[in-house]
């Protein structure tokens, strides 16, 4: 096959458009998030409980409901013939669904992240969870990256669906697994910033799996031969 | 003579219950070509492979001059796709459709739009959840022809639709014609609608194709031929018989190579041509299948 | 009163549809390109297009009626050949400069007919006297063809 130029004009359009007709779904999130974040804010230990729990739902929702609907609702809806009529190959409509996915989760997740971050660097809180939320944010990114990728890929609701329940289940596990190894648990409830080697392994290597699980992503769909 | 708007050389495509067998055929530009085929006769599959959308395991596709699948988008440029089993956004409006389509095609005419939209009867600002099935079809198709492109490819672009918006759409359809440069290859159900517009007709059975030809020549070739045989006469051997029905007496011919000779032929051996009927093209198509599927059954 | 309106309304709508080319055809009226011989055959006998005036292009004709292309281009070479009209390559079709408005224009095709039926009848082994009763027959079948109303048959 010919290596053809990607044509971002026409990818950007695809972004913007999944992104107009998601927007509802993300921009309704963040106050939501926010809230939760908010509810540290009283200061009470079952109060932190709870606004992880929160803050899970919210983002892990986001991002299993963003993913699902831009790539499985494609050919459920019947709007993908539609989508493949315009001038896109199989490399734009790729490309556009992983980026995005990528942006429009970014858009609460940064926010929300950022603001946990902030909430324990205030003074008083406990800095030590620094690594571990940090750590636990980007498997959450991991986690959309997962579904996307099994979305586009298989283009199947059961697959897909199954890929949301493992990953909501391994982000639990991780977590659990985080909190209890030796380079994690020893600075968490401290009251110092402390990235161990430990934890800057973890953090790197969460950093390559995503455009890992993305280029396997655009790999397979390269050997597609069929679009619709 | 015009150029070669599409071209298909021996495109072949395996599945597992389906085999779309060694394709050929070729449209100029100017003209309309209309195919006919049962459901899952490969009309669709090979739509979509015209498209760039399913890659051929064998064979060459060639689009308005480009390679398929490999220059699908430069190919699309030029392209207006509508198919029966297309949707539309239901949560987006129309007008929204319209923006994002022209935001891809340099040639899109917004004024040829609206007059599209007068003449279809739709509201832009209508959500397409909110049209029935004809303003949706309407709907796509408004967005495919106000790309102007140079080729239309529809599936079945009316089906479904009550006559009347049927009516609409053919008359818009064949208004686009009037621009020499326009090609039309649509597939249809509509055996009345094919033999009124089409040039070209394609007819496709159990994935392979069975005809292809001028459709005047197919209507001028094809006949129904009556005729009274007297007792111990035997039938004469008319060129290209392809069913012979009625009873011994009153044989009912069809023959797909018809020749004014024919009537003076059977004359002079003592048979009387009490009538000699024109087929339409639904009758020729069904003719054509049932031949084909007696030599090869299934 | 807003019947008038409404009728008004019904006639101009009418009126725009048809547009340029005012032929209609018919799904039963037999080919379509015969039909759009015959119906430009009738335009010229009664003469509404003259000689010499310039007729609808093959393709504009198409678009209008809703019928390929082929299929019109089909029936101006048959009128060509008719010599009834005249297609100049990058001007346009016109009517033919000898042509006289008129039932005459009917004429050739009625004498073809009755020729054939002539050779037909001939063929079958048909005597004079048979043939001219089975003309007379068709012209009768014709006459009831066209449906004549009790109350107006007094008149005839």
């Amino acid at each position: 096959m010919n290596r053809q130029r990607m044509n971002y004009a026409v990818v950007r359009h695809l972004i913007l458009k999944d992104w107009y007709l998601n927007r509802g779904v993300i921009l309704g999130s963040i106050p939501v998030g926010l809230g939760a974040l908010a509810i540290v804010l009283t200061g009470k230990p079952v109060a932190f409980m709870l606004c992880i729990i929160l803050l899970c739902i919210v983002i892990v929702g986001v991002g299993a409901q963003l993913a699902f609907v831009t790539t499985i609702n494609e050919r459920k809806e019947q709007t993908l013939a539609f989508v493949m009529s315009l001038p896109v190959s199989w490399r734009e409509y790729t490309a556009a669904k992983i980026l995005a996915n990528l942006i429009i989760f970014l858009i609460p997740w940064l926010p929300l992240t950022v603001g946990a971050l902030g909430l324990l660097l205030l003074p008083g809180a406990t800095h030590g969870l620094v690594p571990f939320t940090a750590i636990m944010a980007l498997e959450m990114l991991i986690t959309t990256s997962l579904i996307v990728a099994a979305g586009i890929i298989t283009e199947s609701q059961a697959w897909t669906t199954a890929g949301i329940f493992f990953s909501s289940l391994g982000i639990n596990l991780g977590g659990y697994v985080f909190a209890h190894l030796p380079g994690i648990a020893k600075y968490m409830w401290g009251k110092r910033v402390y990235w161990s080697s430990t934890a800057w392994i973890i953090l790197i290597c969460e950093l390559l799996t995503v455009p890992l699980l993305l280029g396997v992503t655009f790999f397979v769909q390269s050997r597609k031969t069929d679009f619709l | 003579m015009n150029d070669v708007c599409i071209r298909m050389e021996g495109v072949s495509k395996h599945y597992p219950h389906f085999f779309l067998d060694s394709i050929c055929l070729e449209l100029r530009e100017g003209e309309v070509l209309g195919f006919i085929g049962a459901n899952g006769a490969g009309k669709s599959t090979t739509i979509r492979i015209l498209m760039g959308l399913v890659r051929q395991d064998t064979g060459s596709v060639q689009v308005l001059g480009h390679p398929m699948p490999a220059e699908q988008i430069a190919a699309k440029l030029d392209i207006g796709f509508v198919s029966e089993d297309m949707r539309l956004y239901g949560a987006a409006t129309l007008a929204w459709h319209m923006n994002f389509v022209a935001s891809m095609y340099p040639r899109w005419d917004q004024a040829y739009a609206d007059k599209l939209l007068r003449r279809f009867d739709l509201k832009p600002q209508q959500k397409i959840k909110g049209l029935s099935h004809g303003q949706r079809v309407k709907a796509a198709l408004l967005l495919a022809l106000a790309r102007q492109p140079r080729l239309l490819i529809l599936d079945e672009p009316t089906t479904g639709l009550d006559p009347v918006a049927r009516r609409e759409v053919l008359a818009e359809l064949m208004s686009v014609l009037t621009d020499e440069g326009r090609t039309i290859f649509f597939s249809s159900h509509n055996t009345l609608e094919v033999e009124q517009i089409s040039d070209h007709v394609a007819f496709i059975d159990r994935g392979r194709l069975i005809a292809l030809d001028e459709k005047e020549s197919l209507l001028e070739r094809w006949r129904r031929v009556r005729l009274v045989v007297p007792p111990s006469t035997a039938l004469p051997l008319l060129p290209g018989i392809v069913e012979v029905a009625g009873t011994e007496r009153l044989p009912v011919l069809t023959t797909s190579q018809f020749d004014p000779d024919v009537v003076s032929l059977c004359q002079n051996r003592g048979v009387t041509v009490q009538a000699v009927d024109s087929m339409t093209l639904e009758e020729i198509f069904v003719a054509n299948v049932q031949s084909r599927r007696e030599l090869q059954p299934a | 009163m807003l019947d008038t309106i409404r009728h008004l309304c019904i006639l101009s709508i009418f009126i725009m549809h048809t547009g340029a080319s005012r032929i209609v055809l018919s799904q039963t009226g037999g080919p379509l390109y015969q039909q759009i011989v015959n119906q430009l055959k009738a335009k010229i006998a009664v003469g509404e297009w003259v000689a010499g005036e310039e007729i609808p292009s093959i393709r504009q004709l198409a678009a209008d009626l809703r019928v390929s292309v082929i299929t019109v281009k089909r029936a101006y070479l048959e009128l060509e050949h008719a010599g009834l009209i005249v297609t100049q390559h990058g001007k346009g079709s016109f009517v033919a400069a000898d042509v006289a408005p008129g039932p005459e224009i009917f004429e050739q095709e009625m004498v073809g007919h009755l020729e054939e039926a002539a050779r037909l009848g001939t063929t079958m082994g048909m005597s004079e006297r048979e043939i001219v009763s089975r003309l007379r027959q068709a012209l009768d079948e014709t006459e009831d063809a066209r449906f004549i109303p009790k109350s107006s048959k007094e008149s005839l």
